[in-house]
């Protein structure tokens, strides 16, 4: 069964691109444009394999996504992979500490993205 | 004495009350001391004395200088403002300006990936079609289909300049406005002398919007239009914790 990877950005032409992306290796993508319709789709019953997050967004930022979802019940451990513009090593030490998975700076080459996710995902 | 008074009530028409009635006092104490030095030894010399007199009430005109020019200071003042308020119009545009590029470039990607994604799609269509084909020409149309479904993926990936661009816009937007508000209080400060040393120094304000600055790039830029030369590391583009 083809791993679920959750998509959080509010920008829709990262949403559709890295879909069309991630959709093509196989994976099975859902999608949020902020980081409260996430937090809204796992407590709705959504178990991704992995989530994949902006950092900056209107209202629940990339990091704070995080920290919310390492507390929620049953995600504590679910890999998180930031992939934003932001190349601040400040912000990237808070990500470290909110325990993000790792860390891609946009644009992303797909194969890079895809090379990633698989490390995370060995069995897709 | 009385020509004193005279030269008294000239000044009051032309000076504030305030400086005409010390400009009087002034002539009016000179004129009594040399009344008093040449007693009433001639018209003459009364006469040579006021025309000291005025020469001193020139002087004196001369400090009135002061008070046209702080006029014409302030006539400059509001001129200035006039002109930050035109420079702001400005700034508006460039901000209106790149609100429409995020705009336009956003719906040109939206339409691209949609595109693109339609494309794929079919391709595999085509492919699962293509396998019901006898083996000599399934094999060279495979051979054309992947090659036309190759790039799609890279072109998917090209399409984050979109975001990329919009959050550079977004920057600039937001320095606008720094520049915007510091406009407004420098128009509001040119009628306000008493304040014209709180506002907010620029530079600071430049610097501060640093911490905006989300992309290497940006903050590369902002070094180089600040004058600075603190470069921080930004780290690898990909790093697992």
């Amino acid at each position: 069964m083809a791993s679920t990877i959750l998509l959080v950005d509010d920008s829709a032409t990262i949403l559709m691109s890295m879909e069309a992306i991630l959709h093509k290796a196989g994976f099975t993508v859902a999608k949020a444009s902020s980081g409260e319709e996430a937090v809204t789709k796992l407590q709705g019953g959504l178990k991704p394999n992995l989530i994949i997050t902006d950092i900056h967004m209107p209202g629940i930022s990339g990091i704070d996504l995080i920290r919310k979802v390492r507390v929620m019940s049953g995600f504590q451990f679910i890999p998180i992979l930031v992939v934003t513009t932001e190349s601040q090593q400040a912000k990237r030490d808070e990500a470290r500490a909110a325990k993000a998975t790792g860390w891609l700076v946009k644009p992303v080459q797909p194969d890079d993205l895809l090379k990633v996710v698989k490390q995370i995902l060995p069995n897709g | 004495m009385t020509d004193t008074a005279t030269t008294g009530d000239r000044l009051k028409r032309f000076l504030p009350p305030k400086r005409a009635s010390l400009a009087a006092a002034i002539i009016g104490g000179a004129a009594a001391t040399m009344a008093m030095a040449v007693g009433a030894g001639g018209i003459w010399a009364s006469f040579a004395g006021i025309i000291a007199l005025a020469s001193v009430a020139s002087g004196y005109l001369l400090g009135h200088q002061d008070g046209t020019s702080s006029k014409a200071v302030r006539m400059r003042m509001f001129r200035v403002a006039d002109e930050l308020a035109q420079y702001r119009a400005f700034t508006r545009l460039l901000r209106d300006q790149g609100e429409r590029i995020t705009e336009t470039t956003g719906n040109a990607a939206t339409v691209i990936v949609t595109g693109l994604r339609d494309m794929d799609a079919n391709l595999v269509q085509l492919q699962a079609l293509m396998g019901t084909l006898p083996e000599d020409q399934s094999a060279a149309l495979t051979s054309l289909v992947n090659a036309i479904g190759a790039p799609v993926v890279g072109m998917l990936g090209q399409l984050q300049f979109q975001d990329v661009t919009q959050q550079q816009i977004a920057f600039l937007s937001r320095l606008s406005r720094i520049v915007d508000q510091h406009m407004i209080d420098l128009a509001r400060e040119m009628g306000d002398r008493r304040s014209m040393d709180r506002v907010g120094n620029f530079k600071d304000m430049f610097n501060k919007a640093l911490d905006d600055c989300v992309m290497s790039s940006q903050r590369d830029d902002h070094h180089v239009a600040a004058g600075l030369d603190l470069h921080e590391s930004n780290g690898p583009k990909i790093e697992l914790f």
